[in-house]
């Protein structure tokens, strides 16, 4: 007789796993990445396959440094390095996405403990640090494939006052901005796969843009402002695909819906009051950093149990 | 109010033996009986070596306060008296004579009061069979201090690839509908609300057709979904109610009976034969034949296994479900009396996965039917200092865990949550401050 493996209950499994999961990411962001390459040109590959790469290296070189089990496979840092490229526009040098890329991985997720460890979205962060560092990152440029001169973004035309696009225009993301946030269509595709594939819910993500919506609708009174107002810029993109970020979000549908609340408002005062056009970066930064006392005001009452009263 | 629904996760049902009537497994040549076959203290043997015994002879009696006497299950000779190699306290081997004689002294009993119908189902050995193995006199003699007025009838059977229960209410629907009446009379309740999951279409319609004529027993066609059998969530799904922290479920005036123990209780009244035996559902993707085999308490599983027969590519077996089950180490382990199955698994199906790192993704909150964080436990654990881990712990009322294994299932992470959680459960018992 052969030995049996044994192993502890339960003895069945769902099969998922965060392989799948990242691979599931990274399938949902094709749709925008085709389209940011249709709309900003060979750019925007390179961008893309430049941020992707640097930031599976940044992660490969910590673990080499670090002497850890190599860690790029689980696809994670192809997310990351896909999520930052698709925030950031033609202007940048490219060598600049390198050391965003890098950034992203090395600094904001493996030196926090790897993946899971990290408090702070590895992609957002990476952004914010390039646009402090290399004023090229803010603001937008032109899309290369029709004839389109402006390359401010919606978000700094309304602040402006100037003449926006059509709306056709605002969801085929025929305007200027970063490479991967325009295109509308794109990303909604992704966020359908998304919620197929059950990797995400819509909490966040309706409940963030929603939010954003009626603030405007509320602040301006204009229904076409407030519309405006949530196709331009990261709202989207961020919305769908980084307030959603397992790692640091919370773990409860509550949880999250107080998060995408609060990266609403954030963004909104942001947009609204400052003199920054866009906001939707530093919204999910800043409510990064207040997940743990979200956390500990949403947990749920265990059934049976009693309120569940925090730690 | 509006009520919301308990999280549970969709699991393969493969329930290939429900159509199959429970048949008898040839006559063992030994069994081993041990002594702690529930919860609550072991039996005491009062047979010796070389004693002589028949199918149902008293073998053990009941230890103190929460026990259950044994009985042989097999007539034969009694060869050895000794620790049992796979748990705690003593076994008994039992050589069996091959004839499966009945005690000849085996009676129907009647009992005057509850005090007397209580002895009478603690000598009838039954444990809860739908896994807890709790004794049932001692379940039912919350009756003695509150008043039930509800049993909830557990007949979900949601563990995968288990049809023993599917099979008594196919099978013994009579001994369903006489236990009930023992109910009636000598608990005094009035109302049964027997829960079966939707995959069991036939058993609700047999049911259905012997309770027609009973207002007081409802049939209450559950989801199949898992955990369904669970007692919370049993408690929720039929009846709405929620077992408050620190009480118990006989406040509520409800008692949760499994429907195979209660079909064995109405037998031992109407027969006088014991649990002795039980339908072990034999299945998996190993199994070559997959059925259900009446087998005597004690047998070991490699006998089951041999009946049944196993493919070449065996490398894991189970007994119970695969969702709560034990894995085994050495196939001479005995069925006991809350043994529903014996699983085998091919290589494919036991592959043992790596653990990664959680990702927080939050799957195992959406899927624990009691609304717990074991991520948190987990997180918990990882903790240096035993004060702040059992401050999470408690805040996080990882006592309120049941095992189900709903989190190690969904965890995209293959992390070991239900071990992390038992290992947790055992960090706050042991640290408890001790009670005044």
């Amino acid at each position: 007789m052969k030995n049996l493996i044994v192993a502890d209950a339960p003895h069945f499994h769902s099969h998922n796993s965060t392989n799948r999961i990242m691979l599931d990411v990274v399938i949902a962001l094709l749709p925008a990445t085709i389209a940011s390459v249709v709309i900003f040109g060979t750019k925007a590959l390179i961008i893309d396959i430049v941020c992707v790469l640097s930031a599976i290296a940044g992660e490969a070189l910590f673990n080499v440094i670090a002497k850890q089990k190599q860690t790029i496979a689980d696809f994670s840092a192809v997310v990351t390095g896909l999520l930052l490229a698709l925030n950031i526009s033609t202007n940048v040098e490219i060598w600049q996405c390198v050391v965003g890329g890098v950034f992203a991985t090395l600094v904001v997720k493996c030196l926090f403990g790897g993946l899971g460890k990290n408090f702070a979205n590895p992609a957002i962060t990476a952004r914010v640090f390039m646009l402090v560092a290399f004023s090229s990152v803010a603001g937008g440029a032109a899309p290369v494939c029709v004839d389109l001169v402006s390359s401010a973004t919606p978000l700094e035309l309304i602040k402006n006052g100037a003449e926006l696009p059509s709306l056709k225009d605002m969801f085929l993301g025929l305007h200027a901005g970063a490479i991967g946030e325009t295109c509308i269509v794109a990303l909604v595709l992704g966020f359908i796969y998304l919620l197929v594939r059950r990797v995400i819910k819509w909490h966040t993500p309706v409940v963030f843009i929603g939010t954003v919506f009626v603030l405007y609708l509320i602040a301006t009174g204009s229904f076409s402002t407030a519309l405006y107002e949530i196709l331009s810029g990261g709202l989207f993109l961020g919305a769908i695909f980084m307030a959603t970020d397992y790692v640091t979000t919370p773990i409860t549908d509550k949880g999250r819906v107080v998060f995408a609340l609060g990266c609403a408002v954030i963004t909104f005062i942001i947009r609204y009051f400052c003199a920054y056009p866009e906001g939707v970066s530093f919204s999910i930064l800043i409510m990064n950093l207040l997940v743990p006392y979200i956390e500990k005001y949403t947990a749920s009452t265990p059934i049976g149990g009693v309120k569940h009263e925090g730690y | 109010m509006f009520k919301q629904k308990l999280s549970r996760v969709h699991l393969p049902h493969n329930k290939n033996t429900a159509a199959m009537a429970p048949v008898a497994i040839e006559p063992v040549k030994e069994v081993l009986i041990p002594m702690s076959m529930h919860s609550g203290n072991p039996s005491v043997p009062v047979v010796k070596v070389g004693d002589h015994v028949y199918v149902g002879t008293l073998i053990a009696e009941a230890g103190e306060g929460t026990s259950v006497p044994c009985h042989s299950s097999v007539s034969g000779t009694v060869t050895k008296i000794d620790a049992y190699p796979f748990g705690r306290g003593d076994a008994i081997t039992i050589e069996s004579d091959g004839k499966m004689e009945a005690d000849p002294s085996l009676h129907a009993h009647d009992a005057a009061d509850l005090d007397e119908f209580l002895n009478v189902v603690k000598d009838s050995g039954i444990v809860g069979l739908g896994g807890a193995a709790y004794p049932l006199w001692g379940k039912l003699s919350a009756a003695k201090k509150a008043k039930i007025d509800t049993f909830l009838v557990n007949g979900a059977e949601c563990e995968p690839y288990l049809t023993g229960d599917t099979r008594t209410m196919l099978d013994d629907a009579h001994y369903i509908k006489s236990g009930i009446e023992l109910l009636k009379k000598y608990i005094g309740s009035t109302r049964f609300v027997i829960g079966i999951e939707a995959n069991k279409p036939e058993a609700i319609a047999n049911l259905k057709e012997v309770f027609k004529d009973d207002s007081q027993v409802e049939i209450k066609v559950l989801e199949s979904l898992y955990p369904q059998g669970a007692k919370q969530v049993l408690l929720y799904n039929a009846t709405g109610k929620v077992q408050a922290p620190g009480t118990r479920l006989a406040e509520l005036g409800v008692l949760i009976i499994n429907v195979t123990s209660l079909a064995k209780m109405a037998k031992y009244f109407e027969t006088g034969m014991p649990l002795v035996d039980r339908v072990v559902t034999v299945d998996g993707t190993a199994c070559a034949n997959p059925q259900n085999l009446i087998c005597p308490v004690g047998t070991p599983v490699s006998y089951i296994l041999e009946k049944a027969g196993t493919k070449e590519d065996l490398a894991k077996v189970i007994i119970g479900g695969p969702m709560m089950g034990k894995a085994l180490a050495d196939l001479n382990e005995p069925i006991v009396k809350a043994s529903g199955g014996v699983i085998a698994f091919n290589e494919k199906e036991s592959r043992i996965y790596e653990p990664t790192p959680c990702i927080h993704c939050g799957k195992c909150v959406d899927a624990c039917p009691l609304r717990l964080n074991p991520t948190a436990f987990a997180k918990a654990m990882d903790l240096d200092g035993d004060e702040v881990r059992l401050e999470i712990l408690k805040a996080e009322q990882v006592s309120l865990c049941m095992q189900c294994g709903c989190c190690s299932y969904v965890c995209p992470a293959h992390r070991p949550l239900v071990q992390t959680n038992v290992a947790a459960m055992s960090f706050v018992r042991k640290n408890r401050a001790p009670r005044a």
